[in-house]
């Protein structure tokens, strides 16, 4: 196939996933995904710091890496799960038998399926980075904004891989959107949103090194506390490295249970 | 039997056995509170005080909230997916009764997510639960229950007359967590939110359960808190039959109960 066909099934299949969800994500709960919960989700987490800080058991710095954490993990809600949840959609609306009847290159498919998240998953950040700034007191006056951008940008990018990663593997489960809902959630305990990886037992820190999140939260705050991008640079490398590895993963997984999937006869009911 | 609640229990009956035939569904809904609890706890570890309490009663407090406001939600939303809407309102029976059954069985099952983050809490968090006043303890978390299913039935009868119940759903979720002070006094939320948390049940059943947990000698405001609870509960609930018959009525009036 020409790389110009490849492109081509690559932006429809960004485009028509992404406009596929409102299907099912009604516009206004798009936007209340967006602008309440965001806020909600960092509001419980601030306070819950607010509550150690007016009791004297932590530094009022609590509330501005609560804030950041959460305003980076955003992201999530877009390039995980509801990356994930394309796949449950082709299984409910029955078009996963059209989809894998077609001649279509399956890489530019595959990948193609998270790329509109990505943006939208920056604009949930940016968002959140506003309720951080005039809600909750975040400072960005040393921030390296260049740095701040190429961070949210990489970590979108590296997540949609790994939203891809589960969707893919969540293919050959009747129900993915159990899955977007645990691996949505786990993501605040692995990645450093709340707390540093290092609180977590010895065992667990090894877990978060395989989320993409966990770098670009760290390179986020580090970018907000005036890091250039040139010395933030290796931890995006690694997170880049993880995220290519996610994509490459997810793609394999796609491609075996589409495999099973059409030996089986089970497409919708593997 | 007399007839209501022969409709509670048929309802409730058929709740469980849809979430046994499918128990995955119940995921969605507790992983929250349990994500949640995890990450107050370790926020907590080195904090000095009974933060452990309010973390793992506020867990479990979110546990019940979640699943009551799922199942009020989808309990209309699988009902349109579903064609099954129309016959239901057809029935003689009440639609009130029907969701009220649906409820109880939702708050049971929110009830057993308050018990697993519980054991979780002791067992991998050593957390001490030593519960000072045991009965008073069992007592505050059933009527808790009750007031969270009271509040999940007047958002049902909302949800009945529109297509968006899953966006509130997930809209109202974490919202109430932060509100009702579930893992922090609501003295730390901006003085405009407070009115907000006093008009919400739970938000004076957590504050029950704590005391009852913590304080061996029930001070007067353990039932002061009891009390408006249970004054708030009978609002809803009467608010809920209120809205029940008038969602009803304008639904058969205007014949767009599924299109809602």
């Amino acid at each position: 196939m020409s790389i110009l066909g490849s492109l081509r099934i690559f932006a429809s299949s960004a485009v028509f996933s992404f406009r596929a969800q409102f299907g099912w994500l009604y516009p206004p709960m798009w936007l209340t995904m967006k602008l309440i919960m965001s806020l909600s989700q960092m509001a419980f987490f601030v306070f819950v710091g607010q509550f150690l800080v007016s009791t004297n058991n932590a530094s009022t710095s609590i509330i501005a890496y609560i804030a950041i954490g959460n305003a980076v993990q955003a992201l999530s809600w877009n390039t995980v799960f509801s990356v994930i949840n394309i796949t449950s959609h082709d299984k409910w609306d029955g078009t996963l038998p059209l989809l894998l009847a077609t001649p279509a290159h399956r890489l530019p498919l595959f990948s193609g399926r998270a790329m509109m998240h990505v943006f939208d998953g920056m604009v949930s950040v940016a968002i959140s980075f506003a309720y951080a700034v005039f809600l909750f007191g975040v400072n960005l006056g040393n921030a390296d904004i260049l740095a701040l951008i190429v961070v949210v940008f990489l970590t979108a990018l590296t997540m949609s891989g790994f939203g891809l990663l589960i969707g893919g593997f969540a293919f050959y489960f009747r129900n993915p959107l159990v899955f977007a809902n645990i691996f949505t959630f786990i993501l605040l305990i692995f990645c450093g949103v709340n707390f540093p990886v290092q609180s977590l037992p010895q065992p667990l820190q090894f877990i978060s090194y395989i989320f993409p999140l966990t770098y670009g939260v760290d390179a986020a705050r580090q970018a907000i506390a005036g890091a250039t991008l040139s010395a933030i640079a290796p931890l995006l490398s690694q997170m880049v490295v993880v995220g290519f590895i996610s994509i490459i993963l997810g793609y394999s997984f796609f491609r075996s249970f589409e495999h099973i999937a059409r030996k089986t006869g089970n497409i919708e009911a593997v | 039997m007399p007839q209501t609640l022969r409709v509670i229990y048929s309802a409730f009956r058929m709740a469980m056995l849809h979430w046994m035939a499918d128990p995955q569904w119940v995921i969605p809904n507790v992983i929250a509170p349990f994500v949640f609890t995890f990450i107050a706890l370790t926020l907590f570890k080195e904090a000095s005080g009974s933060f452990g309490l309010y973390a793992v009663l506020g867990g479990g407090m979110m546990g019940m909230w979640g699943n009551t406001l799922y199942s009020s939600g989808f309990a209309i939303e699988f009902e349109k997916w579903q064609g099954t809407l129309e016959e239901i309102v057809a029935t003689p029976s009440d639609l009130l009764h029907i969701i009220a059954g649906r409820s109880i069985s939702n708050a049971l099952f929110g009830l057993t997510n308050m018990i697993a983050i519980l054991l979780i809490a002791a067992l991998v968090f050593r957390v001490p639960l030593g519960v000072a006043s045991p009965i008073l303890f069992a007592f505050a978390i059933v009527l808790t229950l009750l007031s969270v299913s009271a509040l999940g039935l007047i958002f049902a009868s909302a949800f009945v007359l529109t297509r968006y119940a899953q966006v509130f759903t997930n809209g109202l979720e974490f919202p109430i967590y932060v509100i009702s002070g579930s893992m922090f006094p609501i003295a730390l939320l901006p003085f405009w939110v407070h009115p907000a948390a006093y008009v919400l049940g739970p938000t004076w059943g957590i504050e029950a359960i704590r005391m009852a947990a913590s304080q061996p000698n029930t001070p007067e405001k353990f039932w002061l808190y009891i009390g408006v609870m249970l004054l708030i509960t009978f609002i809803y609930v009467g608010m809920a039959a209120f809205l029940f018959k008038k969602v009803e009525t304008k639904s058969r009036r205007d014949g767009t109960l599924v299109q809602a």
